[in-house]
């Protein structure tokens, strides 16, 4: 194949896509993972069930685009309804003890999947929705990467910016003593809320352009390890740490798309790589155990 | 599974997210002895012995390292586990259903209905392991240790019950109620990976609403959440229409989401003797 004046060999053209392949599930995944660790690293809120906001804004953004053809259209559908979701989570997190919200952001989670995988008149159930568009101006896999990661960086630089506003000290100050900082006049409900909301929109971006990636829409890709896998890089990336993130997405995303050159059949390959995960997950949770929830400080 | 959870909350205070999965080992245990050509009552203790062996180990890796430190921590290990513990099953017995009892289902005709007579010996057993639970926290010294840590954890301590052996055994207790839970799941209907968060999700949901360290309120609460899931899709609603099997467990989450959000601390909380 000749790409400008330079021919380039077929290993070389298969390096090559699997590079931007990466730079491009890198770029798709890493908003959310920010927009994760804020909440739940930075402000030590357990919200288990992001992939319920996630599964909600995906099919929003892709059945209003198949019925419309506007790819505007169908992404506003998807904001819409992960801020209408993510409400719906912070408002339980107001309503329950914070190992409560845990179970039970886990039971909205499967509620909402549940009720995608079997309105089959709607979303297919578990055929998914195949054959999705990708945006005119990002069709090829060159310039679907660069679209993505622009986006992604901009993501990032707001995330940069947002770690040194007043609202991520009042989320950290709310994560380490509660009636403290509400007693010094932090809101918990107005930045808790925001909290939840800029998750919202970090998982409608990412849903935005993943099922176009694959051209795919499909329940599987909601199953509960998609979240392990954003808790994960959360507690490896050092707990509310933007650049830990940063780093730990990358890290870890090679690490999952490394996994399938491994020599096993496909049926040991799935099972091995959540095992890898949870190994993973138990490591990086015994290792960052004093920032996970760190102690109290006192006087 | 649920009252054995309700047990682990009050006196470790944390949440087990591997319980589903302890109770497929459970389940899979006995699949898998029976399948070997064991009879069945010894395939049914070797499930228990083996759940009871892997409730431990979870308790030494994910729960003892952290609880003392947090108690949220657990509820992430306990997530980092099943998940090793669910990668286990798949690839040790794979994603076909697998049942203890397959095709050897007896049943009593009684008037215009048959009854199966497994699940009459399931009941039977289930009313069986609540009045032995009730026994032991009611009328043994240990019964006694436990509802005291319940109440007042320092103050039990202070009186020289040893908090760590206790929560040891009240942690694997809850354990073999998992693998006692997955052995009924293997024998009534089938054992699949796919059930474990379900399963989990649901006992907890019974623990919520049932008040968290209130025994008999989650015991109470597991049964009405059987019973809307049970009659929710069995019952014609608006005009003949049958809700679809598919959303049976959707309504049971939905009811306790409501009931969480109207009284958050449980249908059967119950206030703490405080002085």
């Amino acid at each position: 194949m000749r790409v400008g004046a330079a021919v380039l060999r077929p290993y070389t053209l298969t390096l090559m896509f699997f590079l931007l392949h990466l730079m491009s599930v890198i770029a798709i995944a890493l908003p959310a993972q920010l927009g994760y660790t804020f909440v739940f690293g930075r402000g030590k809120i357990l919200h288990f069930g992001p992939i319920g906001v996630s599964v909600v804004a995906a099919y929003g953004t892709f059945l209003t685009l198949n019925a419309t053809g506007s790819f505007i259209l169908g992404l506003c559908i998807g904001v819409l309804m992960a801020i209408l979701f993510s409400l719906l989570f912070a408002w339980l997190s107001f309503r329950l003890d914070p190992d409560g919200l845990g179970v039970m952001s886990i039971a909205v989670y499967l509620t909402l999947f549940t009720i995608v995988l079997n309105w089959s008149e709607l979303t297919r159930g578990a055929l998914g929705l195949p054959r999705i568009p990708r945006l005119p101006f990002a069709e090829s896999a060159l310039s679907f990467t660069i679209v993505t990661s622009t986006i992604c960086i901009a993501w990032v630089l707001f995330f940069l910016w947002l770690d040194r506003t007043k609202l991520a000290r009042q989320v950290s100050a709310l994560a380490e003593g509660e009636w403290y900082a509400k007693a010094m006049g932090i809101s918990r409900v107005r930045a808790h809320l925001i909290a939840f909301l800029i998750l919202g929109l970090t998982l409608a971006s990412d849903n935005f352009f993943y099922a176009q990636y694959y051209h795919l829409l499909h329940p599987s890709d909601y199953y509960f390890p998609a979240f392990v896998s954003l808790l994960m890089i959360t507690v490896a990336g050092k707990p509310g740490s933007t650049a830990g993130a940063i780093v730990a997405t990358i890290l870890l995303t090679v690490l999952k798309e490394g996994v399938r050159f491994l020599p096993f059949p496909t049926e040991v390959l799935g099972p091995l790589r959540l095992m890898l995960f949870g190994i993973i997950l138990l490591a990086a949770v015994w290792i960052q155990r004093d920032t996970l929830f760190p102690k109290k400080r006192t006087i | 599974m649920a009252g054995g959870l309700a047990l682990v909350y009050g006196v470790l205070g944390i949440f087990n997210l591997a319980l589903g999965q302890l109770a497929l080992v459970g389940g899979y245990g006995t699949w898998w002895l029976h399948a070997s050509g064991i009879p069945l009552f010894p395939s049914l203790i070797g499930g228990m012995v083996i759940g009871t062996i892997v409730t431990w180990l979870t308790f030494e890796i994910a729960v003892a390292p952290f609880y003392r430190r947090d108690a949220r921590i657990p509820l992430v290990t306990t997530i980092a586990w099943s998940m090793i513990l669910d990668a286990a099953i798949l690839l040790s017995f794979e994603e076909r259903p697998r049942s203890i009892l397959p095709g050897s289902k007896h049943f009593l005709p009684f008037d215009a209905v048959r009854i199966n007579v497994e699940q009459i010996i399931l009941i039977i057993c289930t009313l069986a392991f609540v009045c032995g639970v009730a026994w032991v926290l009611h009328a043994t010294p240990f019964g006694r240790k436990v509802r005291a840590t319940v109440q007042h954890a320092d103050a039990a301590r202070s009186l020289g019950i040893s908090s760590s052996l206790l929560h040891r055994i009240v942690f694997i207790g809850s354990g073999i109620l998992a693998a006692c839970g997955g052995i009924y799941i293997g024998i009534d209907q089938n054992l699949t990976p796919t059930l474990a968060f379900p399963v989990t999700i649901k006992a907890y949901a019974a623990v919520i609403a049932g008040g968290k360290d209130n025994f008999w309120g989650t015991i109470l609460a597991a049964y009405v959440i059987a019973m809307i899931e049970q009659f929710a899709v069995g019952t014609p609603w608006w005009f003949g229409n049958y809700i679809s099997a598919g959303y049976q467990s959707v309504v049971a989450l939905l009811f306790i989401i409501i009931v969480l959000l109207i009284k958050p601390t449980g249908l059967f909380s119950k206030t703490m003797r405080t002085t």
